[in-house]
């Protein structure tokens, strides 16, 4: 059952696959080149499909251009904000250094606050007061309560009838896209809800309250990947005489992992970058990266190397994880309710 | 495994397990309660605070403020601000999903063509926006559109213009209206493509080929097979990811925030935007925030309805 195979095992022959590309484009090349050479192949086909993966690979760099200059910023020379313009955007910037990430270490409080050589303060107590720390504080919390509320609805919801499952779901379905947009409108409530039951400022009560701002729709994704799963695996679960608690444990949550790898995904995204709840709800020394992030940005001299540097840190094993297990991503976005 | 032969097991096991099993539905309660305290009670709350005069969090936790019915909706009715960040919120939302739409299905048309090699690798790059913090990409294009010469279309505009033998000022791109907008709109339209691009992907690899074939067959050309063969098979999913993504549009809080707080003069003060400058300036109007969100909360509403009802989201609820 390849389902059933290990998340990782598979990230790892992607991963390997990828790897192999060049090789496999390579071998492509030349065996065209033959396939030319003895006339097997057209040269009209072959300036095609050559010209339309060029085609492809020049709007992809275009697409991902963005990306590719905060790197660049992040590496040039010095963290001010101009030597890099001097001479315009197109020269490449003469000198390339990590004064940006040594910044990002010593100084951000990305990792440590406040500095982790000042030697009145451990690095473990400079660590616990860090963006960082804030942040794990944050999304772990997130990441488990989710779990907790979203993993037995979405089995309930896919396998059983009960009372009331169609409204709810119903319900879910139509507040699946607009978390982001309730939770600002309803900011001003939350605020002074938060403030009446004395909950402000407190890592637990904003974790909870992401984990209920993504119910829905992850409820909706993770019961529309468990209805895809055959019956027909719990039937003879049953016959051998397994209680229908096993069946869930046993069955349906190890052949549901991509759909669960896809919530864990969307949980963590929401946890680890919004920032304009935990910026009214948290205190500054409780801020975690996202707040630090967007309290580099200034109007009049943003620091753009150091805030590059912060920004790539803080991004990029996301986008990593985001990278690898796009294939889930992709089957969990591209779900029913489109057939017919 | 044949469909029949699965329907089969199906009432099999239906008939193990009890046809309702109410127990089932705790399962479901947590979750429900979670939502309902975090998120519904605050909506509540905040159509009670829109009936009042109050000011700052102080005034609800000590109560000095007063019920005042529906003057605050009455006095968004005649405040221009109002109508001008309603009227720019819907003129972003069917600018930015009209341009989502087209780039979307050119990009997935792109990338899923027999010609180019290794799609899928292309595809996997391309959907990354959608991984990257809000924040962060935002900043990022705030500062490639920023209005110094150095600013990145600043400087790909001047170089054209060179190029064409002029030496234009660069574009003070936030300190003009439209301008401002088209870079709003821009900055939204990378944020959301990703996910256009993949429902479309997955729409366009369920276009069956033998169509495709046939109509080539019968001679036609490309933009004829693309108009009654890929079109027609991909429709419903554009109309489904156009509406989410519309939704999304009409949410849009911090591109307007990031870039510049809505402006010139609060031109661009998307509706979000609006009731939270409103509830947290100084003095801060809590009651008149709390109206206009629940104005916009109607129309996030509305998004949702019709896509329930016309994409039939729900399809597959009313059979079970």
């Amino acid at each position: 059952m390849s389902m059933s195979k290990n998340i990782l095992g598979e990230i790892k022959d992607d991963i390997v696959h990828g790897a192999k590309a060049p090789i496999r484009a390579g071998r492509e090349v030349v065996g065209t080149v033959r396939a030319l050479r003895d006339g097997r192949a057209s040269y009209r086909d072959v300036g095609l499909t050559a010209g339309a993966t060029l085609g492809a690979i020049a709007i992809l760099l275009i697409i991902l251009f963005p990306l590719y200059y905060m790197i660049n910023v992040a590496l040039a020379a010095g963290t001010g904000a101009a030597s890099l313009y001097e001479e315009g955007f197109f020269a490449s910037p003469t000198e390339y250094n990590l004064a940006a990430f040594e910044w990002l270490w010593y100084e951000s409080g990305f990792f440590f606050r406040p500095n982790p050589q000042d030697p009145t303060v451990s690095m473990w107590e400079a660590f616990t007061s860090s963006f960082l720390a804030n942040s794990l504080q944050l999304v772990i919390p997130t990441v488990v309560f989710s779990f907790v509320l979203i993993v037995p609805a979405a089995y309930a919801f896919s396998r059983r009838e009960f009372y009331g499952r169609k409204p709810t779901l119903y319900g879910y379905v139509l507040l699946t896209q607009v978390g982001g947009g309730i939770s600002i409108a309803a900011l001003i409530a939350i605020y002074v809800v938060f403030n009446q039951l004395g909950i402000l400022n407190s890592f637990l009560a904003v974790a909870i309250l992401y984990a209920a701002g993504a119910i829905p729709f992850n409820t909706w994704l993770l019961k529309t990947f468990m209805d895809n799963i055959p019956e027909s695996y719990e039937e003879a679960a049953i016959m051998d005489g397994a209680s229908r608690w096993r069946v869930m444990w046993e069955i349906v949550l190890p052949l549901s992992k991509p759909g669960l790898a896809v919530v864990l995904i969307f949980v963590f995204l929401a946890g680890w970058n919004e920032f304009i709840l935990a910026q009214i709800l948290l205190s500054a020394d409780k801020h975690p990266l996202s707040v630090g992030l967007y309290r580099l940005i200034d109007e009049f001299g943003t620091p753009w190397g150091q805030f590059s540097a912060y920004a790539l840190v803080y991004a990029l094993p996301v986008a990593l994880i985001y990278f690898f297990s796009q294939r889930y991503v992709e089957s969990g976005l591209s779900f029913g309710g489109m057939e017919g | 495994m044949s469909f029949s032969s699965e329907k089969a097991d199906r009432s099999w096991v239906a008939q193990r397990l009890p046809s309702k099993d109410d127990q089932a539905g705790l399962l479901v309660l947590p979750g429900l309660l979670t939502y309902g305290i975090f998120m519904l009670y605050p909506i509540m709350y905040l159509i009670f605070l829109s009936f009042t005069n109050a000011g700052g969090a102080e005034d609800l936790i000590q109560g000095t403020y007063d019920f005042i019915a529906l003057d605050n909706y009455g006095r968004l009715v005649q405040d221009s601000q109002f109508w001008t960040s309603m009227g720019v919120t819907w003129l972003f939302v069917f600018v930015s999903v009209v341009l989502k739409i087209f780039f979307s299905i050119a990009l997935a048309l792109v990338f899923t063509h027999d010609r180019v090699r290794g799609k899928r690798y292309m595809r996997a790059l391309a959907i990354i926006p959608l991984g990257l913090p809000p924040v962060f990409t935002i900043t990022v294009w705030r500062q490639l559109f920023s209005p110094a010469r150095f600013g990145i279309v600043n400087e790909v505009y001047i170089n054209i213009a060179g190029f064409l033998g002029q030496n234009p000022e660069p574009i003070g791109w936030f300190f003009n209206r439209w301008m401002a907008f088209f870079s709003y709109v821009v900055t939204e339209l990378w944020l959301a493509y990703a996910f256009m691009l993949i429902i479309i992907v997955s729409a366009l690899q369920d276009v069956s080929s033998e169509l495709h074939d046939a109509a080539k067959v019968d001679g036609a050309g490309y933009l004829h097979r693309f108009v009654h063969v890929t079109l027609p098979a991909i429709k419903r999913p554009v109309w489904f990811a156009s509406i989410l993504t519309g939704a999304a549009s009409f949410q849009q809080f911090l591109v307007p925030f990031i870039f510049n707080m809505g402006g010139p003069r609060r031109q661009n003060e998307f509706i979000l935007l609006y009731g939270f400058r409103e509830a947290f300036q100084s003095p801060p109007r809590m009651g008149l925030g709390a109206a206009i969100m629940v104005i916009a909360l109607i129309f996030i509403g509305m998004f949702m309805w019709i896509n329930v009802k016309k994409g039939r989201l729900a399809e597959g609820l009313s059979d079970q």
